[in-house]
């Protein structure tokens, strides 16, 4: 049967700040198809955030459902949900991405070794990604030796390397020039046609939005827009 | 203003700032509380040492300290009286004594005393001796020929009580063994278990009869209005007396007290040094943290032109605060300790026998001294603000692109 | 992979050090009160072993035996009546380095200018000098000899006061064990000075055998004073003792330790180690507060790393481990440099020896000549870094603590 990817349903937030009350997310509803690479793209402010921390279980809807991977968030403890985001996504994230105190590797090995993933096997995949990311002489560098590019692409190796079924990626092009967004992009790409891993990616910029093969519009809490482009 | 900005800027992380003045707090407070203890036991020491028959000063024939027996005495008691007469203040009281090494013996028991031969009613002002130490029977009377008071620890050990006889032999002012029997009046406590143990009081008449001795006294032991000035009297006491007296403040009658004085106000001033350097390493530790922090802020503002002093000067505002609020309020809580434990005083009863050993009283009341509050406030205060420099200069070092480019 | 080393100890190591300073700060406050406790405590319990050993080789031994009451009353009617077997006794265990014979009664003890009140006590000459220092405190004349008679050794201010020197003769007038009076005359052999100044003021010693004849004590003594060869092993000689009466049928007779037999000593030591135990938690407290704030920082700076650990899978009880691993590691290099230092230190005037100065008249109160020297034993060395790794320990909970409570948006979010 084919199942998708990432399923939402009317799905509804509201944070407090102080006694000021921020609508995030209005009914939204979105389903994903494995192996999609898709942008989510609008205005700061618009809620693309608070849906992928959704969808990604960092976060809890107020109402609606969400079914990622085939399984529902709901009435999960902080614990399983770590589990279930542990096994089934990767992320990406806008900054801080990386442990600061290990080397490439060991950054991208961390995740498997939460897994419980052999010593050896661990390596072996670890040195694979990072070869697939063009990062094969960088094995040993710590975080701060590395270029933003650089280090977006052990993130996304980070993410990979643990065959998720998605990965959601929250601007992860904002700080890097152009030139090197795309060269991210293009990396995420490859992976996502190697592995039929799905990608979702919040952005506000115009390059990475035509670089998607679907695009999603958000505004104001809700779903505007949603073009598939191929 | 710069103050208002210091006072903000304190409070922007509340949790860190609340837990270094919990250490300043209790470092503060545990200066003052043990400073106040230890002067307490300072006192009780001093007060026990002159109250034991030692008073402020004392004046001998020269040769007694060296050798304590009743041929060493003092002929002239008139003339000396009159004389300082003269040089004490007023509200200083004085007394004679004879006061010579004694054997007092029972049917079963003898032992080594010192016989005190005193003046019933002058004595009382001077000493611990008097109708207020005497737990049973009563207190002498001038003209009492035969009655003795012995301590409590003495009394047990011998098995005996009032109305029973005590016989003291002595050497005589010739040299001839004097022996004399007494009923024993009354029974005396004493702050410390061996003053009950080596002490026994008669009438100076009385002794002086034994001992064959036509007038004088061994000792005039003299007790200063609030124990103040005895360096100086004393020192005008040697000018009006002959040579053939000694005069001695109570610090040259106790050496041992007086040594062990010297030590504690040097082991005093050691701990303030160490409860401060514990206290110094957070402080530096979270100024540092304080500036790293706002190093932003701190490079944005030399952009803008200001000055480093500035910058230092801030910081220590800063810090000062912080060590005046700190030392605030732990010297209230350190007074407020000390202000309840001094109405109860502190009991040493289950440790007396080392108390005593340590010439400790069994009850301490803790002391503050000016110059202990003073003290342990400018450690805190001053050295805080020094150790404080290190981060202060390191905020004021921040070059504006170096702290603006940083994490 | 090469490297077999835990990646959350290795991360726990390389995280204490990406804040140089702030480190080296918290684990020189912690070494500090670690060399501070190290060195103090050893100074304390080294001072207290002079000061007992010492006082017992003066006064009392580790361990005496005496009649029931002897030493409450001091009557000299207390007597042991057969201290031979006694001593059969002692001779055969082995934890009793020596032991002598001792008889004591208070008299009169005149020069013929001078008289004063005295403790006469009778020694055997040979056995003594193994169990006290008195052979070696003599400072004129000679020590007594086997065969002496009528022979006495003075204690020095004694015999300033009595205005005696060696030669001149003393007359001692007492009474005996059968109520009879006790007189004698002894020629002055030597003038001893053990420093300590009540003893040198009020005791002569005279050869036992003299002192039985003089106060008709026929072989009775009063004390049997024994010298262990540790203070470790006091309790197991009074038990074997008391063993041994039961066995041979001795009745009437006490054994007493030191402590018993100089209450003001070991009251003294309590005092004085009651006293040191509140400076020195007062001393970790204020350091667990100092630190305290660099455990928080450790935490709080890090917040939205947190988050991105907890988002791609890491349980926040890891991430509590990761912390308290690095309290824990940082504890353990302050305390470890401190035991180190602490251990230099105290070794060196262990060897060197403290001058207290000033304060020598007080130490000559407690019988100690000279300088202090700290002594480094497991108790010293460990219980003061035991409790300072506790309570470090306990103080890096409530900041590791916080992580629980942590999501990872919140933590992401976390300025």
């Amino acid at each position: 049967m084919h199942r998708n990817c990432v399923e939402c349903r009317d799905i509804i937030k509201t944070y407090h700040q102080g006694k000021i009350c921020v609508h995030a997310l209005n009914g939204v509803s979105l389903s994903i198809e494995q192996g999609e690479f898709v942008a989510l793209a609008g205005p700061s402010g618009s809620g693309k955030t608070s849906l992928l921390n959704i969808i990604g279980g960092l976060d809890k809807a107020d109402s609606g459902s969400v079914i990622v991977t085939g399984k529902s968030f709901e009435n999960l403890s902080d614990s399983k949900l770590a589990k279930l985001r542990l096994n089934n996504i990767g992320f990406v994230f806008q900054s801080y991405n990386l442990i600061p105190v290990l080397s490439a590797l060991e950054n991208v090995e961390y995740v498997m070794l939460l897994q419980g993933v052999p010593a050896e096997e661990r390596y072996e995949r670890s040195i694979q990604i990072l070869n697939d990311t063009g990062l094969e002489d960088k094995y040993n560098s710590r975080p701060a030796e590395l270029s933003g590019g650089q280090q977006q692409r052990v993130a996304v190796a980070r993410a990979i390397v643990s065959n998720p079924m998605l990965v959601l990626a929250d601007e992860p092009t904002a700080n890097l020039d152009s030139e090197t967004g795309m060269g991210l992009l293009e990396i995420m790409k490859k992976m996502n046609r190697l592995k039929k891993v799905t990608f979702l990616f919040s952005t506000h910029d115009n390059m990475v939005m035509d670089f998607a093969d679907r695009l999603v519009l958000m505004k104001d809490g809700e779903i505007v827009g949603d073009k598939n482009k191929v | 203003m710069q103050i208002q900005i210091a006072w903000r800027n304190i409070w922007r992380n509340p949790r860190r700032t609340m837990i270094m003045l919990t250490a300043m707090i209790i470092g503060i407070w545990s200066m003052i509380f043990l400073g106040g203890m230890m002067r307490g036991m300072m006192v009780g020491m001093i007060n026990n040492g002159i109250s034991t028959l030692t008073g402020d000063i004392q004046i001998h024939a020269k040769g007694y300290r060296d050798d304590p027996s009743i041929e060493y005495f003092m002929p002239d008691l008139k003339g000396i009286e009159k004389t300082i007469n003269k040089i004490l203040p007023r509200g200083s009281r004085y007394t004679s004594r004879i006061r010579v090494n004694a054997i007092a013996a029972n049917a079963r028991h003898s032992t080594g005393v010192t016989m005190v031969g005193i003046h019933p009613v002058k004595e009382p002002g001077v000493s611990f001796i008097g109708p207020g130490a005497v737990v049973h029977g009563r207190y002498l009377v001038p003209g009492n020929n035969n009655g003795i008071l012995i301590g409590r620890a003495m009394a047990e050990k011998f098995g005996t009580k009032t109305g029973h006889k005590i016989i003291l032999m002595s050497e005589n002012i010739q040299h001839d063994i004097a022996s004399k029997a007494f009923i024993i009046m009354g029974i005396f406590k004493a702050e410390m278990q061996s003053t009950e143990k080596h002490f026994v009081f008669v009438t100076s008449s009385s002794a002086r009869h034994m001992l064959k001795l036509a007038k004088g006294a061994s000792e005039i032991s003299i007790i200063l209005p609030h124990h103040k000035g005895d360096k100086k009297i004393t020192w005008n006491l040697r000018q009006a007396i002959p040579d053939s007296y000694e005069i001695h403040t109570w610090q040259e009658l106790l050496p041992i007290l007086t040594s062990y004085l010297k030590m504690f106000d040097g082991f005093m001033y050691i701990w303030f040094l160490v409860i401060f350097i514990a206290m110094g390493f957070g402080i530096v530790n979270t100024t540092l943290m304080a500036v790293y922090e706002r190093m932003k802020e701190f490079g944005l503002l030399k952009a803008l032109g200001m000055r480093p002093w500035l910058i230092i000067r801030s910081v220590l505002l800063e810090s000062f605060m912080l060590l005046v609020i700190g030392t605030a309020i732990g010297n209230c809580m350190g007074f407020l300790t000390i202000h309840f434990l001094s109405i109860t005083g502190i009991n040493l009863t289950s440790l007396s026998a080392g108390a005593e050993f340590a010439g400790l009283s069994r009850i301490i009341y803790p002391v503050l001294y000016p110059k202990d509050i003073i003290m342990a406030n400018v450690v805190v205060i001053g050295l805080g603000l020094v150790v404080s420099l290190y981060p202060a200069v390191k905020a004021a070092r921040f070059t504006p692109v170096e702290a603006l480019s940083h994490e | 992979m090469k490297d077999k080393l835990p990646i959350d100890l290795k991360m726990a190591w390389r995280n204490i050090w990406r804040n140089f300073r702030r480190t080296l700060i918290t684990i020189s406050a912690i070494g500090f009160a670690c060399v501070l406790l190290v060195f103090m405590l050893s100074f304390q319990l080294g001072g207290y072993e002079t000061m007992i050993n010492s006082s017992v080789k003066i006064h009392s031994g580790h361990l005496e035996v005496q009649a029931k009451g002897y030493n409450d009353k001091q009557n000299i009617r207390l007597a042991i009546p057969d201290p031979e077997i006694i001593g059969k006794i002692c001779s055969k265990l082995k934890d009793i380095v020596s032991f002598t014979f001792r008889a004591r009664a208070f008299s009169m003890v005149s020069s013929g200018k001078k008289t004063y009140g005295a403790m006469v006590i009778g020694i055997d000459p040979l056995r003594e000098s193994l169990v006290s220092t008195l052979e070696k405190s003599i400072r004129s004349g000679s020590y007594l000899k086997e065969n002496d008679k009528n022979q006495a050794i003075v204690g020095s201010l004694l015999a300033k006061n009595l205005k005696i020197s060696i030669g001149d003769d003393l007359t001692v007038l007492g009474q005996g064990k059968d109520g009879s009076i006790a007189a004698a005359v002894l020629h002055v052999k030597g003038i001893y000075n053990s420093g300590m100044d009540e003893f040198d003021r009020s005791t002569i010693h005279i050869p036992l055998n003299t002192f039985q004849n003089i106060y008709s004590m026929g072989n009775s003594v009063h004390e049997v004073v024994m010298i262990a060869d540790s203070l470790k092993h006091i309790n197991v000689i009074k038990r074997e003792l008391i063993r041994n009466f039961r066995n041979h049928n001795i009745k009437g007779l006490a054994v007493l330790s030191w402590d018993q037999l100089l209450p003001g000593l070991r009251q003294g030591i309590e005092m004085d180690l009651i006293s040191g135990i509140i400076f020195y938690i007062l001393l970790i407290v204020i350091v667990a507060f100092s630190i305290l704030n660099t455990f928080f920082m450790a935490v709080f700076e890090r917040t939205r790393e947190f988050g991105v650990l907890m988002a791609i899978g890491t349980t926040p009880g890891r991430l509590v481990r990761l912390v308290l691993t690095e309290s824990f590691l940082m504890t353990v290099v302050g305390i470890g440099c401190g035991m180190v230092m602490g251990i230099i230190i105290t070794l060196f005037f262990q060897f060197h020896g403290i001058d207290l100065g000033g304060s020598s008249a007080m130490l000559r109160h407690y019988g100690i000549s000279g300088k202090l020297y700290p002594r480094l034993s497991f108790i010293s060395l460990l219980s003061g870094p035991c409790v300072l790794f506790f309570i470090t320990l306990l103080t890096s909970f409530y900041p590791a603590m916080k992580i629980r409570r942590l999501t990872p948006v919140k933590a992401m979010t976390y300025v």
